[in-house]
């Protein structure tokens, strides 16, 4: 944060993703043909869609992690793939992404995998730093004293929420999440879609997630944008996505129903 | 550019008022924090936030951390002016700094403490290693009773791969060495026109002691950290387990094939060595010091007896086993993260190599004592 004079004080309205005719392919197959959407500051947006509908690389496309065959990505007003360095470099500084595993850095314990964006990217005393670790756990709903276990003495959930930790160390402006809730029991998946919302709602952040999780969807996101066929199917409250008729989103929400019995005694 | 300023004290009346202003982001932290610390706080002061910008949860936990040192009761001071979006950020962090500090880090132990558990890791690490070897044992000699559970398929894979594969580095090293005894050797002998017993010198030196050595270490360094990173990665993905579940043992389908492997394909790299490290000796000694390779054939016939070649190639089997067993048991027990597999593999060499040298240097003492 040094060569940065004044705090940016960004516009508390207006898009800070913007995706903009995104085609992506990989040899003759055609991902993504032309795919857009927009985030406003402080929602909480889900992105869902089938098994190899590219979710993910759509996800590693936005944060600069793979580069798009076309189409724009601007997070924050820059463009992730045309600005110059220095500039995509600030605006990381300014997101947070957790991957879908976690990808702690296991040779560091959970406080120092949390402490590594603030001991990179800022010039704080050790002890503000110490605070600001403990702080970000308390934030991400971990106890006081997990920051002294190694992640592999975690459990799934609580590798998630380090995970977190180590995402909003520095305050981003966006958090984006790859399947927060993949691979936790439905009570902790719950807590999590409450973390996130939280998240939302105390601190102000924009957050981004791809999810499979029909309960997070219906309980905590703003919106929904659905990727099919290489193009965005349909974006909107999941009121107005449920109402879409689609093979594979009606089969997806039907799923639900099943659940409560509405079909059981009739098969 | 001026300092921006974050905060203003301002007394009117015998009542003071803390003014926030600006944005106080994680950002600007530093300064923030070094303004914090010249301020001091009358008692009874209140706080006017109407100018605070934007704050985020770093901004609010120096504040709020420097309040709570300067007044007895920071949550009883009045505060103005918060907007609801601020005010929820600063509530919410009060509320988590009230959960405290964060338990101390455990007390460094005393180096004897520490050397204590040093010796007791490395007595485990011992114990664990002759355990498999007498796991690795039995499992070989219940196949002489069932030899058809031998996995012919893997066993071959693990011939080409700890075996075939490895005869050119082998070929390579083993003729390097063979090139630089004779030469050194040749550089003695020559002083007393004793050229022809760079052959004895070679010939026993190389099949006896050089070859098995440098062979083993090579193979050490190839298959042993091969065993331990394949093994770890496959019980990182839990392989193993699921080879347990579907009601195989893994010593027959993954242990065995390794170990029979190295210990059929290290006798057969040694004699490569041997013969590469000869003709490398071979290639010095007739352009340095005038031994024709029929002279050189000839003095080897008469010099180097067969024992020394035999003890060179027995050796082999028996580094083999070593190898194998430090490889697969460190391989089976890493723990379950990436960097315990690194950490393995390099444990792995290291160990293979020192306890090949040791073998050695027994070896050694008790074939002289036999007199062989």
């Amino acid at each position: 944060m040094v060569a940065d004079p004044e705090p940016q004080v960004a516009p508390d309205r207006g898009p800070v993703i913007e995706v903009d005719g995104i085609v992506t392919r990989f040899g003759a197959q055609t991902v993504h043909d032309g795919v857009s959407f927009s985030v406003p500051r402080g929602s909480l947006v889900a992105l869902i869609g089938g098994s190899g509908s590219g979710k993910s690389v759509l996800l590693r496309e936005m944060i600069g992690l793979h580069r798009p065959s076309g189409g724009q990505v601007r997070l924050l007003g820059t463009d992730m793939w045309s600005a110059p360095q220095a500039e995509r470099n600030a605006v990381r500084r300014r997101f947070g992404m957790m991957f879908q595993d976690g990808a702690l850095f296991s040779s560091l314990s959970v406080a120092q995998n949390v402490a590594v964006p603030l001991h990179e990217h800022t010039r704080l005393a050790a002890a503000t730093i110490d605070q600001l670790v403990a702080l970000r756990l308390l934030q991400a709903g971990l106890p006081a004293d997990a920051g002294g276990k190694m992640p592999s003495a975690l459990s799934g959930g609580m590798r998630k929420r380090a995970a977190i930790a180590r995402a909003i160390a520095l305050e981003p402006e966006i958090l984006f999440l790859d399947e927060p809730t993949s691979g936790l029991d439905p009570i902790t998946a719950r807590g999590f879609d409450r973390l996130v919302r939280s998240l939302v709602d105390e601190l102000g952040i924009t957050v981004l997630v791809v999810t499979h999780d029909l309960d997070t969807l219906l309980t905590v996101v703003d919106r929904v944008i659905v990727l099919s066929q290489g193009r965005v199917l349909a974006d909107g409250s999941v009121a107005e996505v449920t109402a879409v008729d689609d093979r594979w989103l009606n089969e997806y929400f039907s799923v639900r129903t099943m659940l409560h019995g509405d079909r059981i005694d009739g098969s | 550019m001026t300092e921006p300023t974050w905060f203003r004290l301002h007394t009117e009346g015998g009542r003071s008022v803390l003014y926030l202003q600006g944005a106080w982001r994680l950002a600007r932290l530093e300064s923030i924090e070094a303004r914090l610390q010249r301020l001091t706080l009358p008692a009874d002061t209140g706080i006017d936030a109407s100018a605070l910008e934007q704050i985020d949860s770093a901004g609010a936990m120096v504040l709020l951390r420097r309040l709570d040192l300067e007044v007895d009761a920071a949550s009883t001071l009045a505060w103005t002016g918060l907007n609801e979006g601020h005010r929820r950020i600063i509530d919410r962090v009060r509320e988590q700094l009230a959960v405290g500090p964060p338990p101390p880090a455990p007390r460094r132990q005393s180096w004897l403490a520490g050397v204590g558990r040093r010796v007791t890791l490395l007595v485990e690490l011992l114990t664990g290693h002759a355990n498999q070897l007498g796991g690795t044992l039995v499992a070989m000699a219940s196949l002489l009773l069932r030899p058809h559970r031998l996995r012919m398929r893997e066993l071959v894979v693990q011939l080409e791969q700890t075996g075939l594969d490895a005869i050119p580095v082998v070929a390579l090293v083993t003729a390097l060495i063979g090139v630089v005894m004779a030469y050194l050797l040749g550089l003695q002998a020559e002083q007393y026109g004793a050229n022809i017993f760079v052959v004895d010198g070679v010939g026993i030196g190389a099949t006896r002691e050089f070859a098995p050595i440098i062979v083993a270490v090579v193979v050490a360094g190839r298959s042993g950290a091969a065993f331990t990173a394949q093994l770890g990665s496959m019980r990182l993905t839990e392989e193993i387990d699921a080879i347990r579940t579907l009601g195989l043992d893994p010593w027959q389908v993954l242990v065995v094939p390794r170990v029979l492997a190295l210990m059929l394909a290290l006798p057969l790299l040694v004699f490569v060595g041997d013969v590469m490290s000869l003709l490398g000796a071979m290639a010095i000694t007739g352009s340095m010091l005038d031994i024709t390779a029929t002279a050189f054939v000839a003095r080897l016939q008469d010099v180097l007896d067969v024992r020394h070649v035999l003890v060179g190639l027995l050796k082999a089997p028996v580094f083999a086993l070593v190898i194998a067993v430090i490889g697969t048991r460190m391989g089976m027990t890493v723990g379950r993260d990436t960097r315990a597999v690194g950490a393995a593999t390099t444990s792995t060499v290291v160990q293979s190599i020192v306890a090949v040298i040791l073998l050695d240097a027994a070896f050694a003492v008790l074939l002289q004592a036999m007199e062989i």
